[in-house]
């Protein structure tokens, strides 16, 4: 820190009787415990927080006046000890540390759960982020990262920018994510294949029209080749010694299967059965099959026949090796899957647009996310489920990201501060 | 399945470690055995980039998915890093606990071989999910460095001097970590929609990120305290370890998108 030297040494401050200025540690605490009771009291009394409530625009002036407020106690009210408290390091810790508790009991508690015990709701231990110690955290976490960034801002030195990428940008990302969450709109909408859909749903339900409409061409879902397993007749539990070494089924193709050898004669990717056996067809409800052999490395024994997994048309086979021991081919896992779909938009011409995981479709604010489809049917499915978000704060959100990307490869690249033995003075201003 | 057994291949990874381990220890100043110590120990680091470029080709996917794969990479990175403190710092026990840790972690995956299938769904399929788990094994292996200075320092009263060790390695694993964390918001964008959702996996890398970050503040304003620092570094790597294999098995992480695939 700059101007280390000034500022009371961490002994004198120990010797300080409490809520005398400068405040430290001791104050901190107390501030942190304050905050801790009243945040758990509000909840008490009133539920968690009211949603919506910063919805725009009042979010964006809560935001500006949030930040207006820091800068002016930061320029004018410097004698204030909760102001010069605020933008020192054991603030900085000590609101670390109530982020740390409190995000804690997240990490151990399952959130949003409906069976959760009566007092871990009511405390709101099971929906912390919309609970009011949280809020209150954040405000103090907050409030000392933006008077900490102040005092390297005012006035601007080049050789701040690190600080600044780092600290500046974490404000940013936390008020921007914080202020932005009631503006975030997420619908989902139930394409089926040759119907114009112009309504979506949110997750309580309510329905809207959208200021789009999306018609379902069709539904793709590529997938990868299932394996050929060892499992337990009775239960179809795979068996433990097998789980290392599925296999990839292919045509033409030997594997071992704990004391089977086990040879892939024909590998069908689209089957349907016929009779006895499985033919390829490119139909509905068609599903994987495979002729196979297998014998027991031991005792020469062989045995020959279909597997199959099935598919919601037809029903799954396996191969009875021992009394409680079978061949079976898993469920083939999906590899990709996506909609094509025609896109239309008040004034704009009809477009052909392909949406897939991981690919997103962007269109007037909205992005057209590949949700999910009717697993009851795979591949087969005729029904596909588009998300449209809109983040109306992303690009603020994304201006903090980057400049803290900025500040992490300079963080790697400047190194540590050396620290100069007994004195505890550093010889270089630090991140 | 494999044309090669990846087991064999992590062994002679492990004896040259143990080779060269044993040379050092028997150098006695003599410089031809300490050469051939330093061969065979990045000998060791080599054979594993081979193994993990092998696996990437045949399966046709980035080995980054199963747990047994990511213990893979740390096993390269961690002694990659103890032999980079090594050279820049002359700390010569380092070479010994980074082989010792990486060997731990193989050690698991010759019990456990939970690899490798070419399957790879597809929310993991895009440009983002190698540079994002990479950069954080990366950090995890640079900061279970620092986290062997710590425990070292813990047993042996370590002075203000000797933590600088640590606090470079914290400097440098806390950048890579906080790039694993916004590739992961910028990722988490594209394939879920949002930036950060508070999923299991997420709060705990969030935790980890913190800790790291009150210990960097607490270096600055206390550097006396030693101890303290010292603790907070250790349990900061607990709750990193917490974040990597513990959040599997978390009841709070019943339905996180984060679990490792688990054939």
């Amino acid at each position: 820190m700059s101007g280390m030297a000034n500022q009371p040494t961490s002994e004198n401050l120990r010797r300080k009787p409490i809520w005398i200025p400068p405040w430290g540690y001791a104050e901190g605490w107390m501030i942190v415990s304050g905050l801790l009771m009243v945040g758990f009291a509000l909840q008490l009394a009133g539920g968690g927080l009211p949603s919506g409530v910063l919805a725009w625009p009042v979010n964006l002036y809560t935001a500006l006046i949030f930040s207006a407020l820091l800068t002016i106690a930061h320029l004018f009210g410097r004698s204030v000890p909760l102001f010069a408290w605020l933008g020192r390091v054991p603030a900085t810790i000590c609101s670390i540390a109530l982020i740390t508790f409190l995000v804690l009991i997240m990490g151990l508690v399952l959130q949003d759960d409906e069976a959760a015990a009566p007092w871990v709701r009511r405390l709101g231990l099971s929906s912390m982020t919309s609970s009011w110690p949280f809020l209150l955290g954040l405000i103090l976490f907050l409030s000392t990262l933006g008077m900490a960034t102040l005092k390297r801002m005012i006035p601007f030195r080049w050789r701040n920018t690190g600080f600044l990428l780092n600290h500046l940008g974490l404000y940013i990302v936390v008020l921007g994510g914080l202020m932005g969450s009631a503006d975030v709109e997420r619908r989902l909408m139930e394409l089926r294949e040759g119907e114009l859909v112009w309504h979506a749903t949110d997750r309580a339900g309510h329905v809207y029209e959208m200021p789009l409409a999306l018609e379902l061409i069709r539904f793709e879902r590529k997938e990868h080749h299932p394996k050929a397993a060892l499992v337990e007749t009775g239960s179809h539990r795979l068996l433990s010694e097998s789980k290392a070494d599925l296999f990839e089924i292919d045509s033409d193709i030997r594997g071992h299967l704990g004391d089977w050898e086990i040879e892939v004669h024909r590998f069908l990717p689209l089957s349907m059965p016929v009779g006895d056996r499985y033919e390829p067809v490119l139909d509905v409800g068609a599903g994987p099959s495979a002729r196979v052999t297998a014998v027991h490395t031991g005792t020469g024994e062989k045995r020959e026949g279909w597997i199959t997994c099935g598919s919601f048309a037809f029903p799954h086979r396996l191969l009875e090796l021992e009394e409680d021991t079978a061949l079976a081919m898993t469920v083939p896992r999906p590899r990709a899957y996506r909609s094509q779909a025609v896109l239309y938009t008040p004034g704009g011409t009809p477009e052909t647009i392909l949406i897939e995981v991981n690919k997103p479709y962007r269109v007037n604010g909205w992005t057209l996310y590949q949700h999910s489809y009717d697993d009851r049917f795979g591949r087969w499915s005729r029904t596909s489920i588009i998300e449209a978000i809109r983040d109306p704060w992303l690009p603020v959100v994304y201006t903090g990201i980057f400049m803290m990307l900025g500040g992490a490869v300079y963080l790697m690249f400047r190194g540590r501060k050396l620290i100069i033995p007994n004195t505890g003075e550093t010889t270089r201003a630090s991140v | 399945m494999l044309p090669f057994d990846p087991a064999n291949v992590t062994i002679a990874a492990m004896l040259c470690w143990l080779v060269s381990l044993t040379l050092f220890a028997a150098a006695r100043g003599n410089r031809t055995v300490k050469a051939t110590g330093h061969v065979l120990y990045v000998a060791g680091i080599l054979i594993l980039a081979g193994l993990l470029t092998a696996l990437w080709q045949f399966m046709g996917r980035a080995p980054l998915r199963t747990l047994g794969e990511t213990r893979l990479w740390y096993g390269m990175f961690l002694p990659l890093i103890g032999y980079a403190v090594y050279a820049r710092w002359g700390y010569r026990w380092m070479l010994y606990y980074a082989a010792l840790m990486a060997t731990v972690f193989l050690g698991v995956n010759l019990r456990h071989p939970e690899y490798y299938d070419r399957d790879l769904v597809p929310a993991l399929q895009s440009p983002w999910f190698v540079p994002h788990v990479v950069v954080y094994l990366f950090a995890y292996a640079v900061l279970a460095a620092s986290a062997i200075v710590a425990v070292r320092g813990l047993i042996r009263r370590a002075r203000t001097t000797e933590l600088n060790v640590a606090d470079n390695l914290v400097q440098i694993g806390f950048g890579f970590l906080t790039l694993g964390l916004l590739f992961g918001a910028l990722w988490g964008k594209e394939a879920w929609g949002h930036y950060w959702t508070w999923d299991p996996k997420e709060t705990w890398a969030f935790l980890t990120w913190i800790v790291y970050l009150a210990y960097m503040h607490h270096r600055i304003q206390r550097p006396q305290q030693v101890r303290v620092s010292l603790w907070i570094l250790s349990l900061a790597f607990v709750i990193l370890l917490v974040c990597w294999f513990g959040v599997n098995y978390l009841p709070s992480a019943a339905d996180s998108v984060h679990t490792y695939g688990r054939s």
